[in-house]
Parts: C-alpha cells; structure tokens; sequence
C-alpha cells in the first residue's frame, strides 16, 4: 500500500494482473444529473422510485410469497420476529452502505465501497462472492417461480405434479438470460409498474386479512402457541429468511446510474427495507393466525396461495398466485441486471478478464457479464434445493455486509480527501460496528451444508486473487 | 449568439447533411453524441468501449460546424433516456435551439411554423438570426381557426421579417388538422422551424410533436425550445389544437 500523501482525489490503481490489464479507472466529476469524465458523459437516469422498485422488486419475491410456509413450520408464529430480526440486520446495514453509496455512486454498489476502503484482497473475495451470492439468490428466485408456475396451473385446472417445478424455473431462467441479451426494450418501467401493482395487491390482501386476524371481521382464531419450538429457531429462521433483505444491495450496484445520488440513494435502500419489513411481519402475522404452523409447512413454497383461499376465495388465491408469479419473477430480473454490473464492476478493476465485461454488438449488452450470471444460475437451479440456495445466497451477502461496515469505520478512522459523503451514518460507530457484529452472528445460524459451501466459494475466491490479480492496487483509486 | 444543439445517434451512423451544414455553420453549434443503452448495460461500459470511437466522429462533425472559428463544440453522453440527456444538456449549453438533423440538399427555403407553445416573437427572431446572409426565403406558416387574428399574426411576423430583407410569404391553415397541414405546406421546404410543446399527457402519449413532423417531412427540423415564460402565450396559435 502506498502510503505517500498524494493529490485529490486520491492515489491512483496501479499494478497489473496476470495478464497484463490493469484498473481502468479515470477521474471522474460527479453532479446530481450525470457523471463527467474527461470526455464524456454518463446520464444518471434513475429517480428514486426506479431505486425503490429495484430494492422492493428484488426483495418483495422472496419474503411474502416463498418463505412464510417454510418459516412459520421453523419457528411457528414467531416467525415474524424472524422477520424483523432481518429487517433490523438489513437496516444496521443499509445505512453504513448508503453512506458508502453517496460517497462513491459507482457501478459495483458493495464491491466497489470495499475495494476502495480494504484494498484488493477484500475486494476480490467480496466482488466475486457478490456475483456467486446474486447467482445463487436468482437461482432461489427462479425455484420459487417454478413453483408458483405449477400452482398457477393448478388454479386454472391444469394439475401438474411437483416434478416440473424445476424444468419450468430452468425454462425461465434459459428465456431471461436471452431476453437480458437480446432485449433492448426498456424493462425498467415495466418493473416500476410491477412493482406497484404487487404492492397494492399486497396492501389489499394484508389490510383485509389483518383485520380478519385481529378478530375484528369473522371469528377469531385461537392462537397458537407464539415460538413453539423455542428461541433458537428464530435465530435460524431469520438467517434463512434473510436472503428477502438482498435486495438494497442490488440498488448499490445501480448507484452509478441513479439522479441526486446523495438523496435518492439512502432513501431508496433505507426506504425499501422499512417498506419490505412491514410487509413481511404482518404478512407472517396474517398467515399463522390463518392456519396453525404445522399446516402451512405442508403448503410449502406456495402457502400463501392457501392463505390467500382462507381469506378472500378463489379470488385470494388466484390473486397471490398472481401476485407470487409476478414477484419472483421481477426479484430474478433484478437480480441478473445486478449481476451483470457487478461483474462489469469486477472486469474494470482487473480483477476478471476484460473480455468480461464486452458488450455484444448486435444488441448493445454485455452478453458475456449476462451469460456468466445465466449460466452457474441454470445450473444451480437444476439442483431445486431453495433452503441451500437461499441460505449461500444471504451467507455471502452476509459477508459483504460485514465488510461495509467495516470499510465504513475503516475510512472514518482516517478519512481520504476524497472522502464526502451526502450522507452520513446516524450514530456512528455503533451502527456500523453493531451491522458488522450482527452480519457476522446471523451467519453462525446458518445450517453447516450452506457454511461449507459458503466458506468453499471465499475460498475459491481468495485462490483467485492470489492466482490472477495479486499485483492490483485498488485501495483508495477512485 | 444563438447556440443550436444538434443532437446525433452517434454510433448509429447518425450524420448532418450537407444543407444543414451550410445553414448552420455561422451560428454556435454544440454536436451532441449520444449512445442510448439497454439498462442492461451500464453506461461507463459502453464508454470504455466506445469512446474513442465516438470522439473521432464528434471532432470532425464539430470541424464541419465551425469547430476551429470557435463557434461549434461536441459532447459525448452515454444514457438511458435521450429526452433527459437533450434537455440537461440543453440548459447546460444554454442552447434555446436544438435540430433534428434531416436529409437536405442545399438550402433555398424553410418553413417556419408559428405553431408550439413558444412565443411568436422568439421563434421569429431566431429565423431572422439564422437566415442572417444566407440567400434563403422563408414561408410563415399558421394552422388556426380564427382566420382573422392569425392573419394578423402572421402579417407582423412577416413584416419583422422583411426588414431584414428576407423574401417572406405567409400560408395560413384554417380549420385543418394542424399536423397534417403542416407536412403538406412542407412540401417545396427544404428545412423546418418551428416552437416545441410544453410537455403534457398529449406528448407523452404520441411523442413529441417536432419528431412527427421530422418523420413525415425527411428535411431537418429546428425547434425552438419551451420556456417556462413562454407558459401564458395568448394568440390564436396556442388555441389551434385541442
């Protein structure tokens, strides 16, 4: 690390990889409409509720329409303090993250802030832990939309058995990886549509099936025991259900892109955990005052079509499966559009080749960013286990969180010139360090098949860096 | 001096036609490269792969226009959303102008349509900026329905014109599709001005006004921006459509 002091904005990367390519990285100018380098210039086109679709988008899938079967048969009732244990967790994290964010609104969002505040080593392992971690959340995503498929089916009257809930999720994700190639149309409105389509869905349901749950409609429920099989459930269970908080991540990899960066991104990433916890409690709340936790364990994926049935008919169900398809699908888009700019982030650096990071011809994509994402996501998909596939997912965001807040204190302790952010952390240093503890303690709940698995890719990770990427000096290159 | 925006699909063999070259030429011209990007995509890899490329191009266009006399420079702008990067690169050059850059020959005749929610008096003090030495005729046009104050109209705006010995004729439409009239009076025009909408529901819908009118005439199409002030124009132009 070069210690001289050295002219704003900061020492520049320096070092080569193994084959020769280093850091392409110029000064930049960064207004609130665009980006300026010495030749060119970069609209921000994102406003704040493109931000927020993209956060709640990504999150909203996952939460409300895979999880509350297979959480509330962890940890009965309690679960929705499973949920807000992760709300919490992803708001220890989102603030440091957001302050990081206004301070460099790159491309790359986590990878970026760590490489920058750590240096390479750190930044190798948190930026291709971040490609696997989104690969294996699309690739859960893509599962839950399998199954919401052949509901779906089952509603229209076509019963098809559980056996081609993976061949139509590989379908799907095989059709998404060539439409992100191929399709130049602009999905971005369409997501912010989707996305307020699925929350007025949600409010409806939830309003009127809290309201039912509370006991003031129909005849309440005899509740069942809060936490029947403990505490320590609902410690697992918020480690499990915790890949439904990803997504404020993924609006940090869109920063580069987002209008008034120093306002609209805290609002974004902050805003839409507040958004997705609230909805995640009550919908917990709304589904175990419904059913006791033993039967919807047995609805599985798909328990809140059964939910949807007990309160509102045939047209509850239709409406979440509806809505379910409709999630996890916008969660899968988002996050292979996440992947491909974290790799592209990655490939900048040097730290992947940078044939990585091409962009097709034809159809103005990176076709290879977006086939490195589609592709381990097929693969994994094929393996159908989506308690494996969500718990690597949030192990190795998880790590990239803890690692925020500790770049965040790290940069704080002894702030570049370079170094303002628009906003900065109430409450620092415990908030950051507390996000940083927690992030790290959440994983210790984790099932020991996804610790192994997760350790196995950092590692494969750290390989990598020595291997390829040894020579590259990234800390403090802006 | 007046500063036209020309903005150009830059790696999309967008180009400016030898007319509009001529007509532009004395005027400050600002050439605006732009690439516009998938979401896919983010723009600063588009720029890592493109730039030079599109600055190559961009600095012989901006030669073209005067770049060495000081009266025309470029920019390069990897986006999303073209209609953002026109207008924040418009306010940013302070450009009042911006062209829809058309296939032309030379120059002989433009079309000025007194139509959009700008003031009368801007658009034509532009013409009359842009004809400058140029052997070049102009046509007034109006499409109203009250006949009478749009003859007015378009009467004083051909008189301030003739003052600065320009061969002014005036074509006034009554009670027609005011689009439709248009494109037929361009006809024998080789170029067009004319005043931008204030954005509404109608633009968002069917697109900008000066784009149609592009589209169906071929030739380049220069508009004279909205402005807030322009806001309360009251003449028989701004009640023609509704």
């Amino acid at each position: 690390m070069d210690d001289d002091p050295s002219p704003a904005p900061g020492p520049s990367a320096e070092g080569t990889n193994v084959e020769g390519e280093s850091p392409q990285i110029e000064p930049t100018v960064e207004t609130e409409e665009a980006t300026i380098t010495d030749d060119a210039e970069l609209e921000r086109t994102l406003g704040l509720s493109g931000g927020l679709a993209i956060g709640i988008g990504t999150m909203i899938g996952a939460g409300i329409f895979v999880f509350p079967g297979l959480a509330a048969g962890n940890a009965g009732p309690a679960a929705s303090v499973s949920f807000a244990i992760g709300a919490v967790v992803a708001l220890l994290v989102a603030l440091p993250a957001s302050e990081l964010a206004t301070a460099m609104p790159k491309s790359g969002g986590g990878y970026y802030f760590i490489s920058r505040g750590l240096g390479t080593l750190a930044g190798t392992v948190v930026g291709l832990s971040l490609w696997f971690g989104l690969v294996f959340a699309t690739a859960f995503y893509l599962v839950g939309f399998g199954y919401y498929a052949v509901d779906t089916l089952a509603e229209l009257g076509i019963a098809v058995g559980a056996e081609l809930v993976i061949p139509i999720a590989l379908l799907f994700g095989a059709g998404f990886t060539v439409l992100n190639v191929t399709g130049t149309e602009n999905a971005a409105k369409l997501q912010n549509g989707v996305v307020a389509l699925l929350l007025s869905i949600l409010i409806v349901f939830l309003g009127y099936g809290g309201l039912d749950a509370a006991g003031l409609l129909g005849e309440p429920t005899a509740p069942e025991r809060f936490a029947p099989a403990g505490i320590f459930p609902v410690f697992t269970t918020a480690a499990l259900v915790f890949t439904s908080y990803l997504g404020f991540a993924q609006v940090a990899t869109v920063a580069g892109e987002m209008r008034d960066p120093g306002r609209n991104l805290p609002l974004a990433m902050v805003g839409s955990v507040l958004i997705v916890g609230v909805l995640y409690v009550v919908t917990i709340f709304v589904a175990t005052s419904a059913f006791g936790s033993e039967q919807l364990e047995q609805f599985g994926e798909t328990a809140m079509v059964e939910v949807g049935r007990h309160y509102l008919g045939p047209i509850g169900a239709f409406a979440i499966v509806f809505g379910g398809l409709l999630a996890t699908m916008s969660s899968a888009n988002a996050s292979v559009l996440s992947t491909s700019r974290a790799i592209y982030a990655v490939s900048r650096d040097a730290l992947l080749p940078r044939r990585a990071s091409r962009i097709n011809l034809r159809y103005g994509t990176p076709h290879v960013a977006l086939g490195l994402a589609g592709g381990p996501i097929l693969v994994l998909t094929a393996t159908g286990r989506v308690q494996l596939l969500a718990e690597v997912a949030s192990f190795l965001h998880l790590i990239m969180y803890g690692l925020i807040c500790v770049a965040l204190i790290a940069l704080r302790r002894d702030e570049p010139e370079w170094y303002d952010p628009d906003f900065r952390v109430p409450g620092y240093p415990v908030v950051p360090a507390l996000g940083a503890l927690c992030s790290v303690a959440l994983i210790g709940f984790m099932q020991r098949e996804s610790l192994y698995v997760g350790v196995g890719i950092m590692l494969l990770t750290v390989g990598w860096y020595l291997y390829y990427a040894r020579d590259v000096e990234l800390k403090g290159a802006l | 001096m007046t500063r036209i925006l020309v903005p150009l699909a830059i790696l999309e063999g967008g180009s400016v036609s030898a007319g509009l070259t001529e007509l532009l030429e004395p005027m400050n011209v600002t050439v605006l490269g732009y690439h516009v990007l998938p979401e896919q995509t983010p723009p600063d890899q588009a720029r890592l792969q493109y730039e030079e490329r599109a600055t190559d191009a961009l600095e012989d266009l901006a030669t073209e226009f005067g770049a060495e006399d000081g009266t025309a420079d470029y920019r390069l702008v990897f986006t999303h959303d073209r209609k953002q990067t026109f207008d924040r690169v418009a306010e940013a050059t302070d450009s009042p102008v911006y062209a829809i850059p058309g296939a032309t020959g030379p120059i002989d005749r433009i079309l000025v349509a007194l139509t959009g929610d700008v003031a009368v008096e801007r658009i034509v003090s532009f013409v009359a900026e842009l004809i400058g030495d140029h052997e070049i005729g102009v046509t007034l046009f109006l499409a109203t329905d009250e006949e009478a104050t749009g003859r007015e109209l378009l009467e004083t705006s051909a008189r301030a014109l003739a003052g600065n010995e320009i061969d002014v004729r005036t074509e006034l439409a009554v009670d027609q599709p005011p689009l439709e009239a248009l494109a037929a009076a361009a006809v024998d025009h080789d170029a067009i001005v004319m005043g931008e909408r204030a954005p509404s529901l109608r633009t968002l819908v069917f697109g900008e006004e000066a784009e149609r009118v592009a589209a169906e005439s071929v030739g380049p199409v220069l508009v004279v921006r909205h402005r807030e002030d322009d806001a309360d124009r009251e003449d028989p132009a701004s009640t023609e459509e509704r």
